[in-house]
């Protein structure tokens, strides 16, 4: 019962760190976002991490437009922090409000989660539905960031907040 | 029937030629109509198989979201998009693992493969598979499968309706081109079978013609006969009529006198009509001499006058110069006698008829005449006429307008080869209505006349003149007692025979001092028993009576040395052939017509 109920959860983050790099691919940034043409896409992990290492499983040796995929922890956000997405969960050191704030207006694509009680939403904030991981997105938000969502991701999103 | 023509044999190879053409241009239509069907079907599959992957994309792009966040919902809301396509059979999406996704097919016969297929397009039993990557900027999410349905037979065959009209315009050509050739053939045997038919018509034709030139010769022959049994049934008539007469009243010696004349007339003008036979059968050797025309028409005044009766005026036109020509006498008597003749045939009613010599000098030109002087003797009537195509036959042997026994139709005939031999030429002039002319162009001869009359008088009757024997050979009693009767008034001793054998029989009794053989005898003919006669009395001279034709065939059958005695002949030439022969002063072959 408890190896169930521990094996869901495991599950869930699986699911969920695959999507943190899935959505690369239909996200665009600005030019500028990135250092060089081949410079790596950084996925960081603020606050607490669920995933520990299913991200870098998940990660590993993926590509996305010729960036290579890399994942940064770090207990706080920041505009010089170099994420290309960034995973809000929220910490001591930098609440999930103040990290979002900390990143508003650079192009940076924010995530949160519903299922762990974020109190506020990122661009895309996952959640569960029917069973399945899905996601909202808030798409004013993005454009404030300078970040483009692919119409085919809006496409799946649960809601999208213009 | 072979083909031996060259023409035709060309063109049955120009045919032959132009079917091969067709069946080539039948074939080459076919092979086109092919390429073209394999082009189309090539075409038709790379576009079908286009369309299918364009289908196929759009999927895998509209998928890749669904696909990469696991959002089957979404998926089959793509696939039941697919789905109202009606032209998709099935649609599968895999993921970036190979394992399928969602899937749809519409029936159990179309289901799509298990695991993710190898990316391409495959064409088969008429139906495309695509398989296609799904992929979000170069990041592999998966694969999509796409299966169009089997295209319907109606809608292939729609497809190759090209080829098929092509195939059936082959085949329509072929059949007509077989048909042409057929045709052809049947009508070239016709052509054979007609040519056949038109050879044996042609053979019959022959036959039919070959019988009408025998019926026509008959025909003739029937004409030729009727007339001359005519004319010497009207001959024997007078003859017979003559001898009647004496017979009645032998002792009225005056008019016995004057009967036998007529008699002996009658008789002479049957021997002018067989000399016209013979002269017409060319076996009559013309005796062609000099005398004066007007002499000759003189003499025949009277016999004109009573052969052209009361009815019609003869007046006579004569030249007085003389004229002479180079002629048969007798056969011009007999011209003019037969001119005369047809005259009074042409005026039933009466009227005139002229008869005129003159002298005519024909110049250079003429299209048959040499120039120089001639003897224009003309016969003019004022009959009826004929018409210019009558006229124009008129001088034919057997052409006559007169009906079966009342000529013979070689009257005319005959005056043309008088005119000929007298080195000149028949003319006829008519017009209907009005009458004819004949005129004979005679060539004239510059002789004194007086000479002539010296050479053209007979000689005198030499009666009896030493006496002799003379055996009398004739199968015919009438023509042998008149023989024997003659020379026995004539002073001579005569034996007679029946036939050849009895002759031989007396000549081993006695050699006579002459013989006298008819030709034409049964068993032993006169030539045969002359050449057992001439052993038995070697030296005694032989005469032969023919009334035969065929002068030359006696003279053949005889010798060059033979004495011919032509029939009939009157007393005077017997008298004279006996006579000269016995005298050893007779040459051979001179007979004498009288």
């Amino acid at each position: 019962m408890l190896a169930q109920a521990q094996a869901e959860p495991s599950l869930e983050l699986a699911v969920k760190a695959t999507y943190l790099y899935k959505l690369a691919a239909f996200v665009n940034w600005p030019a500028q976002a990135f250092a060089a043409p081949n410079a790596p896409l950084t996925i960081c992990v603020q606050g607490a991490d669920p995933f520990g290492p299913l991200l870098d499983q998940a990660t590993n040796g993926q590509a996305v437009a010729g960036h290579p995929v890399a994942v940064r922890r770090l207990a706080r956000l920041d505009v010089g922090s170099g994420c290309q997405i960034a995973f809000v969960a929220g910490g001591a050191a930098q609440s999930q409000a103040e990290a979002l704030s900390a990143v508003a207006g650079s192009p940076v694509l924010t995530v949160t989660d519903g299922g762990r009680g974020a109190t506020v939403k990122g661009i895309v904030h996952l959640l569960l539905a029917a069973g399945k991981v899905r996601f909202s997105i808030d798409a004013a938000q993005a454009d404030r960031n300078g970040v483009g969502i692919s119409s085919k991701l809006l496409a799946l999103a649960v809601t999208v907040k213009r | 029937m072979t083909w031996r023509d060259p023409a035709v044999a060309d063109r049955r190879l120009a045919d032959r030629r132009l079917i091969n053409v067709a069946w080539g241009s039948a074939v080459a239509l076919l092979a086109i109509g092919a390429l073209l069907a394999a082009r189309a079907e090539i075409e038709h599959r790379s576009q079908a198989a286009r369309a299918a992957e364009v289908q196929a994309d759009i999927l895998a792009a509209s998928v890749s979201a669904a696909l990469s966040f696991d959002d089957r919902a979404a998926m089959h809301e793509y696939l039941n998009a697919l789905q109202v396509n009606k032209a998709v059979a099935a649609v599968a999406v895999y993921n970036v693992s190979g394992q399928p996704v969602v899937v749809f097919h519409r029936g159990a016969a179309s289901s799509p493969p298990a695991r993710a297929p190898a990316v391409g397009s495959h064409f088969s039993e008429r139906h495309v598979s695509v398989t296609r990557p799904v992929a979000e900027r170069g990041q592999r999410l998966g694969t999509v499968y796409l299966e169009t349905q089997p295209e319907s037979w109606a809608s292939t065959l729609a497809r190759h309706s090209g080829l098929a009209v092509l195939t059936v315009l082959a085949f329509l050509l072929l059949g007509v081109v077989s048909a042409a050739a057929s045709q052809l053939g049947a009508r070239a045997r016709l052509l054979s079978e007609a040519n056949a038919r038109l050879l044996e018509e042609m053979a019959a034709r022959g036959k039919a013609e070959e019988a009408l030139r025998q019926s026509q010769k008959m025909e003739a022959l029937g004409q030729l006969t009727g007339g001359i049994a005519h004319d010497f049934n009207n001959l024997l008539q007078v003859v017979h009529g003559a001898f009647e007469l004496i017979r009645r009243k032998p002792d009225d010696t005056a008019k016995v006198a004057a009967w036998s004349e007529n008699g002996i007339a009658a008789a002479e003008r049957g021997a002018s009509l067989t000399r016209q036979l013979l002269a017409f059968s060319r076996s009559q050797k013309l005796e062609l001499r000099p005398f004066v025309v007007a002499d000759l028409i003189a003499d025949m005044h009277d016999l004109l006058v009573r052969t052209l009766g009361p009815d019609i005026v003869l007046s006579v036109s004569l030249d007085e110069v003389r004229a002479t020509v180079r002629s048969d006498r007798t056969q011009l008597e007999l011209a003019v006698l037969n001119l005369a003749i047809n005259a009074r045939d042409a005026m039933p009613n009466g009227g005139r008829l002229t008869i005129s010599t003159a002298i005519r000098t024909i110049g250079p030109g003429d299209p048959v005449l040499d120039p120089g002087a001639y003897v224009d003797l003309s016969v003019a009537d004022t009959g009826e006429g004929m018409s210019p195509e009558v006229a124009e036959r008129a001088f034919d042997p057997f052409f006559t307008t007169k009906g079966v026994g009342q000529g013979t139709g070689l009257g005319l005939s005959q005056v043309y080869g008088v005119a000929r031999q007298a080195g000149g030429i028949a003319r006829i002039a008519s017009q209907p209505g009005v009458g004819t002319v004949v005129s004979l162009l005679l060539r004239h001869l510059t002789v004194d006349p007086e000479a002539i009359e010296v050479i053209a008088a007979p000689a005198p009757i030499i009666a009896g003149e030493g006496g002799g024997t003379v055996l009398v050979v004739d199968d015919e009693a009438a023509v042998r007692t008149l023989a024997c009767e003659a020379l026995e008034l004539l002073g001579y001793h005569v034996l007679e025979a029946d036939s050849a054998a009895k002759a031989l029989d007396m000549l081993d009794a006695v050699c006579p001092d002459l013989m006298l053989f008819d030709y034409a005898m049964p068993l032993m003919n006169g030539a045969e028993l002359a050449r057992v006669a001439r052993l038995r009395c070697p030296g005694v001279p032989i005469v032969f009576a023919s009334g035969y034709a065929d002068t030359e065939q006696v003279e053949a059958a005889v010798g060059g040395e033979a004495t011919i005695l032509r029939k009939p002949f009157n007393m005077d030439a017997l008298a004279r052939t006996v006579a000269n022969l016995l005298r050893g002063a007779g040459g051979p072959g001179s007979p004498s017509g009288g």
